[in-house]
């Protein structure tokens, strides 16, 4: 581990609690206050004894009585002001760690997001932060105190003026070697165990879901026996781990007696030489039972601290991440614009593989363009490229004969209306989810919105809308989507293969009710279906991140050879195997009748 | 035991005294182990509780010899030598204590966990459609861990901390009753207020768990959503949402760590008063000649004695809670039930065809989803099933596995009810293809086998080619011992789809039911699984459901679908001339082809 970027982590991570300097401060007192009142305690019982019962001093004794409750009760008091504000403290330091980094993650780009994964971002976002947060709670009223009693205890001790310290050394280094025995011997145990704890889990999950094929196959002994296989595996490692570990407790107990013993008989011996006295014994092993149990602590502490530095390091990365896509000075775009790539190449940095080679096509007013192509060609690259989620590696893409990269990114995106491909909903109603996409949006609008999305299954703009939205099916969500991104005027409307839910009837609907969108503005539509995008203006048939070919449906089911494969597989499907030449013919004709029957159009 | 579930609020159990009864009936096949568990404890903890005494005589000892100038050095040694032994036997027993209890509850915790797998592969889909995933394993993972360290903290804290209390009471009496009185007097006060201080700052904690809950929540979906945040020049909106949700729980939060962590500075409160009323009262004994200097430390260290286990009990007290809880659900889903299967006669083979006759069926028994449905099937033909979403098609090719039980109706096979027969007899005449492919975490080889677990290596070759998925097995350096990774993500999705083909290929069914299979790949793969399946599907009596014409056109059989009902059938042909809902649904698929 490298000692300087561990420093410079923490350095980073401890900015937050800066305004916190006075609780800080207070905190630190109150800790010293009470391990002070705490460790006066021994030492006045000494007293007591040694003085007090010795010259059979009643009055004495009282007033050191007095003395002592004086001191736990200063003692309870700063205990309970360090809880008060260590609690508080460390709940901010959270809260404000949380929203550094959330308000640095808003402002990720796409290539930022794919790099640590949305996944692992939201962990750091709620999970990790909450671990540091807990462990400098922890930190305040257990942490500090350990060193700081070791420390007090073992001034007290010395204070004594006992011939006895060594066996303090003595017990420390007989628990030491042991302990770190032990933990060198477990602790590659505990990532088997949660790996084995994990597969658990993933088995459970595979027999869960995959029941009805189990049932089909009728597999239930399999299965219960690939399960029986994990589940040996983590019963004999979880023995073997805690078999060892259990010998912890009662050992140190033992050892922390012995010393006692130890104590009373080397003290017996100085004793008889007249160098020490029986209270000073008393207190002598207080305090060196508190210096032993306080090293331990620090001990379990350390154990700890790598497992909060992986938390920690994980949550500076992001707020480290530098943004690779930032704002340009031009903050408004002329009316009527028009986007255009010119030789657009894309592939995701660091890697040589081109997702998009030599893009190029317009986008303006009035025009229908749409992509087409297979999985994985680069469609829905292009158009993250648009509203600049991510940038291009190569060629330049130019708003009004200008560099994208020039406009202010809020400028662009409100010329904009973007549905990705899995529609996302937020949790709240309809309505708040409709005024997303245009917020001072009338309720008329919305529901016109609505209507143009064919949404026909909610009953009142009010209507609730769960987390991801888990109370509509796909479909449904992918029409709402839609609706959101309908409801304001924009210059451009992105859809990414969004109707892939919808049946052929109600993508049909839709289709036509977008009709009157397109005449003002301009649409890029991208699909894997031939009849969602058969009456674009242009279409682009992209293979492989390249353009093999643009133009009408006509145009290309003329003079490309991918276009009409895609056609054929999805329309005059599989004559191959569904029936021999002669009588696919059938299908042909049935197409006549219908383009007779549906008006000519 | 390995991942301890995080501190969660203490559930009550509806019903102690039956979780009692339960988790008593886990515990009766180790009356042996336990009571040697109960007496390790037993010895352990009196062992330890007589030492301090002895010890106090020592220092008395001390005391006087420095008193009297003549130090009885050999009383002294002797004395700590038998201390010294009794710690050793105390420490040896005790683990002894928790090497019994780590066997007992691992056992347990190991048989539970198969018990619930076993009832989970046995149950009835319609049992297990109630329960949500999440719900059923975190009964297999949580529940069972705390059940766990309920019965370890319940054997070892309570158990000890209860013997503790006794014998230190004991110990202390036995030096001096008012002594005793004056330290025993502050324990049911720390009792008291430890109880009290965990009632309300549970309240909070419970609250503040809600708005984490919450604010979790908000973050996971804002970063799911981060395209439409940015594409809709949200973020400032999205920032107002957190704040408010990272404030709400923050006020809650504070709160709640600040009155939980008070009860640890009160129970340090009453131990230290202790220790002054020691201190103090002892000194004025020794002055009464009532008890000696070494007292006066045995009672120190008895004192500490005390609280410790008092603290522990109210910790178990919760935990306990929470084991009982977690029995409960635990056992609430053993006692579910299994799947019925009342027949042993076997069906091998289907002769003649299959029907369906006034078949009713609803998930619930006023929701009906299928709906006096009747057709034929003949031995060998396709039959298509075709509707919207929701009208009910696959529920009809789950009825024929008999994964749920008609309202009313009939299915027969050659005439004969197949409730008359073995469910896995009528299953195993059934291969599946579903949208959604289910694979595990195994090699491409132990995939395919699933089919036929005794597949020769040539076997599963075979089967892999005829479904077309050698290609790019074989394409992959490992070939066909390549590992399906936890989310099987590492193969694309139409590759997941030919190995269940293979896969049902290898099974020989005579029976087929293909389910949407290709409705999430690209073309070009869909032609190529169109192929593997038309493979599949000869001379076999198949169930095609699809919403692509394309796929259905060739069937011998049409059935539409529409909310539970047939509204046509026939096939391509006849529905084309009948010009319903099968001949528009064809017409808008295809009339923007011909615009």
């Amino acid at each position: 581990m490298n000692l300087t970027k561990t420093l410079k982590t923490i350095g980073k991570l401890i900015k937050p609690l800066k305004k916190s300097i006075i609780p800080l401060f207070l905190i630190f007192l109150f800790l010293v206050i009470d391990v002070y009142c705490n460790l006066t305690l021994p030492s006045y019982t000494a007293d007591i004894v040694d003085i007090g019962i010795q010259n059979t001093d009643f009055n004495y004794i009282i007033s050191v009585g007095t003395m002592m409750m004086a001191m736990v009760l200063i003692g309870v008091l700063s205990t309970i002001g360090l809880s008060y504000f260590s609690s508080k403290v460390s709940a901010a330091y959270g809260r404000d760690l949380r929203k550094i980094s959330y308000d640095k993650i808003l402002k990720f780009s796409n290539f930022e997001l794919n790099k640590i994964s949305r996944a692992s971002l939201i962990t750091r976002n709620t999970n990790d932060v909450y671990q540091i947060q807990i462990f400098l709670g922890l930190f305040f009223t257990t942490i500090l105190f350990s060193p700081i009693l070791g420390i007090g205890s073992i001034i007290k001790a010395l204070e004594l003026g006992t011939n006895l310290m060594w066996i303090i050394a003595v017990t420390f280094a007989a628990l030491i070697i042991p302990f770190i025995i032990i933990f060198v011997k477990t602790v590659p145990y505990f990532s088997i165990m949660q790996e084995l704890t994990d597969k658990i889990n993933q088995t459970s999950r595979e027999i869960l879901i995959g029941m009805p094929v189990i049932k089909a196959f009728i597999r239930q002994d399999y299965e219960e026996e690939r399960f029986e296989e994990t589940n040996e595996d983590f019963r004999s490692v979880n023995l073997k781990v805690f078999r060892t570990l259990l010998v912890l407790l009662p050992g140190m107990t033992l050892l922390l007696n012995v010393m006692i013993v130890l104590i009373l008989y080397f003290g017996a011996y100085d004793a008889i030489r007249g160098e020490i006295l029986t209270g000073t014994i008393i207190a002598f092993i207080q305090y060196a039972t508190q210096i032993v149990m306080a090293f331990l602590m620090m001990g379990g502490f350390l154990v700890m601290t790598p497992r909060i530095l992986v938390s920690g390091r994980r949550v500076a990365e992001v707020i480290n991440t530098e943004i690779s896509i930032t704002d340009g000075p031009i903050d408004k775009i002329d009316d009527n614009p028009t986007i255009e790539f010119k030789g657009v190449t894309y592939s995701f940095p660091g890697s040589e593989k081109e997702i998009l080679k030599d893009i190029s096509f317009k986008l303006e007013k009035g025009k229908t363009t749409a992509i087409i192509g297979g999985t994985g060609s680069g469609k829905s690259t292009i158009l993250n490229l648009i509203p600049r989620l991510q940038d291009v590696s190569g060629g330049e893409i130019l708003i009004n004969d200008k560099n994208i990269k020039e406009y202010k990114l809020s400028a662009i995106r409100d010329r904009i209306s973007y549905a990705p491909q899995k529609a996302i909903l937020f949790e709240g109603t309809i309505r708040s989810n409709m005024l997303i996409g245009k917020a001072d949006a009338s309720d008329e609008e919305i529901k016109e919105a609505l209507n143009m999305a064919e949404v026909d299954f909610i009953e009142s703009l009010d209507d609730e809308v769960s987390q991801g939205a888990s109370n509509f099916s796909g479909g449904q969500k992918q029409r709402l989507q839609l609706a959101r991104s309908i409801i304001a005027v924009r210059d451009f409307y992105l859809f990414d293969d969004c109707f892939s839910a919808l049946d052929m009837n109600t993508e049909a609907k839709v289709k036509g009710n977008l009709k009157s969108l397109s005449e003002n503005s301009s649409m890029l539509i991208v699909s894997q279906r031939i009849s969602t995008i058969m009456d674009a203006d242009e279409i682009i048939v992209l293979d492989e991140g390249r353009i093999i070919d643009k133009g009408s449906h006509d145009y290309l089911s003329e003079n490309c050879n991918i276009y009409r494969e895609i056609v054929s597989s999805q329309i005059e499907q599989s004559k191959e195997f569904l029936y021999d030449g002669g009588e696919s013919s059938n299908f042909i004709i049935d197409t006549d009748y219908i383009r007779k029957t549906s008006g000519g159009k | 035991m390995a991942r301890k579930p995080r501190r969660a609020p203490p559930e009550k159990p509806a019903n102690t005294k039956k979780s009692i009864k339960n988790i008593l009936s886990l515990l009766r096949g180790y009356k042996l182990k336990l009571t040697l568990t109960v007496i390790c404890g037993i010895i352990s903890t009196v062992f330890s509780v007589i030492s301090p005494l002895l010890i106090g005589f020592a220092t008395t000892a001390i005391f006087d010899g420095i008193t009297s100038g003549n130090m009885n050095i050999e009383y002294i040694v002797n004395l700590l030598m038998v201390v010294v032994i009794l710690y050793v036997i105390s420490a040896v027993f005790s683990y002894l204590q928790s090497y019994l209890l780590l066997d007992i509850t691992t056992d347990i915790s190991y048989n539970l966990r198969m018990d619930l797998i076993e009832k989970i592969t046995h149950l009835s889909m319609g049992d297990l459609d109630v329960k949500t995933r999440g719900d059923i394993l975190s009964r297999i993972t949580n529940d069972v861990d705390s059940l766990q360290s309920g019965i370890v903290q319940t054997f070892n804290q309570l158990l000890t901390g209860v013997i503790t209390i006794v014998g230190v009471s004991v110990m202390m009496l036995s030096i001096n009753l008012w002594m005793t009185l004056a330290t025993i007097v502050l324990v049911p006060i720390a009792f008291f207020i430890i109880i009290k201080v965990t009632k309300f700052s549970q309240d909070y904690y419970l609250k503040q768990l809600e708005y984490r809950g919450r604010l979790n929540g908000q973050i996971e979906e804002s970063f799911t959503g981060h395209e439409i945040i940015r594409s809709f020049n949200q973020e400032e909106e999205s920032m107002m949402i957190f704040e408010e949700e990272n404030e709400n729980w923050y006020e809650h939060e504070w709160k709640s760590k600040f009155f939980s962590s008070l009860s640890s500075p009160l129970i340090h409160f009453i131990s230290n008063l202790q220790y002054v009323i020691i201190s103090v009262l002892g000194a004025v004994l020794v002055l009464q000649s009532a008890i000696s200097v070494g007292d006066i430390l045995a009672f120190i260290q008895y004192s500490k004695n005390f609280t410790t286990p008092i603290e522990q009990i109210t910790r178990v007290m919760n935990m306990i809670q929470t084991a009982m809880a977690a029995s409960e659900r635990i056992f609430e889903f053993l006692e579910i039930d299994i799947e019925e299967n009342p027949s042993s006669e076997q069906i091998n083979e289907i002769a003649e065809e299959i029907s369906f006759e006034n078949v009713n069926f609803g998930y619930n028994e006023d929701e009906m989803i299928i709906k006096d449905l009747s057709f034929k099937v003949k031995k060998g033909e396709k039959v298509a099933i075709v509707g919207e979403t929701g009208a009910g098609k696959t529920t009809i090719v789950k009825l024929l596995m008999r994964f749920y039980d008609l309202n009313s109706g009939e299915i027969k096979i050659d005439g004969v009810n197949i409730n008359r027969y073995d469910k896995n007899s009528v299953r195993s005449l059934v291969g599946m293809v579903l949208q959604d492919t289910w694979l595990f975490n195994d090699t491409i080889f132990n995939n395919i086998r699933y089919g036929k677990l005794d597949a020769t290596e040539e076997e599963v070759i075979a089967a892999s080619k005829e479904a077309h998925a050698d290609n790019f097995i074989m394409q992959s350096a490992e070939g066909y011992g390549m590992v399906l990774n936890e989310d099987t993500d590492n193969i694309s999705h139409g590759q997941k789809q030919l190995l269940t083909i293979a896969r049902t290929i290898l099974s020989n069914k005579q029976i087929l039911v293909l389910d949407e299979a290709t409705s999430s790949v690209d073309t070009r793969t869909e032609k190529i699984i169109q192929k593997a399946m038309d493979k599949l599907m000869k001379n076999r009596t198949s169930f095609i459901i699809a919403h692509r014409l394309s796929t259905v056109r060739d069937a011998d059989k049409i059935i539409v679908i529409d909310d539970g009902h047939i509204i046509e059938q026939g096939n391509h042909d006849e529905l084309m001339e009948q010009k319903g809902y099968y001949y528009n649904t064809l017409n808008s698929q295809s009339s923007d082809d011909i615009a």
